[in-house]
């Protein structure tokens, strides 16, 4: 080997070796970085499940609490839920359970000592979380009275709901859940919060009775989902009527009243 | 002369390795494997439990995505999760991954990604279905009307009471259909009634006078029957009380006013006919 080529090796592994320093510094020196990989902003939760949240991060070491000196580099990320901090995590997914609503879940990179990073480094998803199903057009039929019957005085209307789960009214209005309102013969009759079904007594004649989805507001959803029957109420309906007398009696009393008024007649003849 | 000699030995050591991989082909092309250990293919979940992912890796080493001075490799990584194509969960170590899943039919798959979370060339992932259900996992649904009891005489309201196994009731809100899970319908005279989804009692009121059949059906979510159908029928005999009209009671009094009066008329008719005779038959 001669003199040249020992420079331009010497030279090559010199460049070789400073370009090397040169990215881990350039590394190093990149901040830590934090994304929402799930889910996705403005998610809907179905079904009260909990919220799978999976993050990512770049140039930061997750680290368990308490494991290590504080750095910039390493440590947690903070979790806070509409505001509130809730957890620390040190792994890529965890699971929150949250109430049926809007929720914001904001996460934050934090130092071991729970200290933030400078500058801040956090990013947050809005999601909402119901108890219904996350996607769906909501629907609503009755199954009994059959549109036209001809019913008793006591009856029962008996109904479907889909991509809606009924909730007792008086929380928040949240997608595909609420309750249903009951109108017969277009007023209010009782709000339905369960799935069982609904009992009726009506005079005699023509009735309707309408069922409606409304939020847990009261408020009927936008677009109104409503089922309708109408039926015909006729007491003692089905039941065998035992044999009427009246013409008979009427018949006798006749007879009667001839022969009370006869026997007087011959008896003031007498 | 130094120089010839290195060249040498790198040859030589150059020719070893060849030589190596020659001789072990998996050895050289050994690349990422995936494979779920649980749950089976079509394996049902039962009981709303989630969904227990256990999966080995090989060749692949699980590592957290972003740590500092971290270089991708496509040896090492995490493993994405997805349930019927929606991204749903990270893993970043070989452990059991729990999915809780709604009630249904779902596909799992795992993929094999690289830190920065492009998939490897070529693409390492696996899949199983799955069905998740609120019911029993195994076992065949069956119900039975405890009452009323066969040709029992009834009034014209009955409660009706069942009893069901290997199968869990939930409210039908529109959700697909899972086995060993829905609600009961009941039907009289083959007409649907009422769909219920509790255990609990069914009431069907106002029934017709004479014999009625009532049958409880099991049903999907989607109020389909199950298949084979199960359900289980009852006839009774419904005769309610007589029930008395007000005309007919006021006629009916009347003619027994009228039948009194007659009575007494004719008493005394005969009476006073039996004294005049004796006044009669006295005078000379």
């Amino acid at each position: 080997m001669n003199a040249r080529t020992l420079a331009f090796v010497c030279a090559t592994m010199g460049l070789i070796l400073i370009s090397g320093s040169a990215a881990s510094n350039a590394r190093a020196a990149s901040p830590p970085t934090l994304s929402f990989v799930s889910p996705a902003n403005n998610a809907v939760i179905g079904n009260g499940s909990p919220v799978a949240v999976v993050f990512v991060v770049a140039n930061f070491n997750l680290t368990a609490p308490g494991t290590g000196p504080s750095s910039p580099n390493a440590g947690q990320v903070e979790v806070s839920v509409d505001g509130a901090v809730t957890s620390h995590v040190s792994v890529n997914a965890f699971r929150l359970s949250l109430a049926s609503g809007p929720h914001t879940i904001l996460l934050r990179l934090v130092m071991d000592n729970g200290t933030g990073l400078t500058p801040d480094v956090a990013q947050f998803v809005s999601v909402t979380v119901t108890r219904g199903p996350a996607a769906g057009s909501p629907g609503l039929s009755i199954a009994f009275p059959q549109e036209g019957a001809i019913l008793g005085t006591d009856l029962y209307v008996s109904y479907r709901v889909t991509n809606f789960v009924l909730v007792p009214p008086g929380g928040l209005a949240v997608l595909r859940e609420g309750h249903i309102h009951v109108l017969v013969d277009g007023a209010f009759y009782q709000d339905l919060a369960d799935y069982q079904p609904v009992h009726l007594g009506l005079p005699d004649g023509p009735h309707n009775v309408t069922l409606q989805l409304v939020d847990s507001l009261h408020r009927p959803l936008s677009p109104d989902v409503s089922a309708s029957a109408h039926f015909t109420v006729r007491a003692l309906v089905g039941r065998v009527s035992p044999l009427d007398f009246t013409p008979y009696f009427a018949l006798a009393n006749m007879g009667l009243a001839f022969a009370i008024v006869a026997l007087m007649y011959r008896k003031l003849e007498a | 002369m130094p120089h010839r000699r290195t060249i040498a030995v790198a040859w030589i050591l150059l020719l070893g390795v060849v030589g190596f991989c020659v001789a072990n082909p998996s050895a050289a092309a050994a690349g990422p494997t995936l494979v779920i250990v649980s749950p089976e293919e079509g394996a049902v979940v039962g009981n709303g439990t989630p969904a227990i992912v256990d999966f080995v890796l090989s060749n692949f080493a699980l590592v957290q995505p972003g740590r500092v001075g971290q270089v991708g490799s496509p040896t090492e990584g995490h493993v994405d999760v997805y349930v019927d194509g929606g991204y749903a969960w990270m893993a970043t170590q070989v452990e059991p991954i729990v999915l809780p899943l709604a009630s249904g039919p779902h596909t799992i798959r795992l993929r094999l990604v690289m830190d920065n979370g492009t998939a490897l060339t070529p693409d390492v992932n696996t899949s199983v279905r799955v069905v998740a259900t609120h019911g029993p996992a195994a076992g065949i649904p069956t119900i039975a009307i405890i009452s009323p009891v066969p040709s029992q005489l009834t009034g014209h309201d009955v409660y009706v009471s069942v009893e069901v196994s290997n199968f869990t009731f939930v409210d039908a809100h529109g959700q697909p259909n899972a086995p060993n899970e829905g609600h009961f319908e009941l039907f009289l005279a083959g007409v649907l009634r009422q769909d219920l989804s509790r255990y609990d009692t069914g009431f069907l009121v106002d029934l017709p006078d004479g014999n009625n059949t009532i049958t409880a059906r099991l049903v999907n979510n989607d109020h389909t029957p199950l298949s084979p159908d199960v359900s289980a029928s009852v006839t009774i005999t419904v005769k309610g009380a007589t029930v008395s009209v007000l005309s007919e009671t006021m006629s009916g009094s009347i003619t027994l006013l009228l039948a009194a009066i007659l009575m007494v008329l004719i008493v005394r008719r005969r009476k006073a006919l039996a004294r005049i005779t004796k006044e009669r038959s006295q005078k000379p």
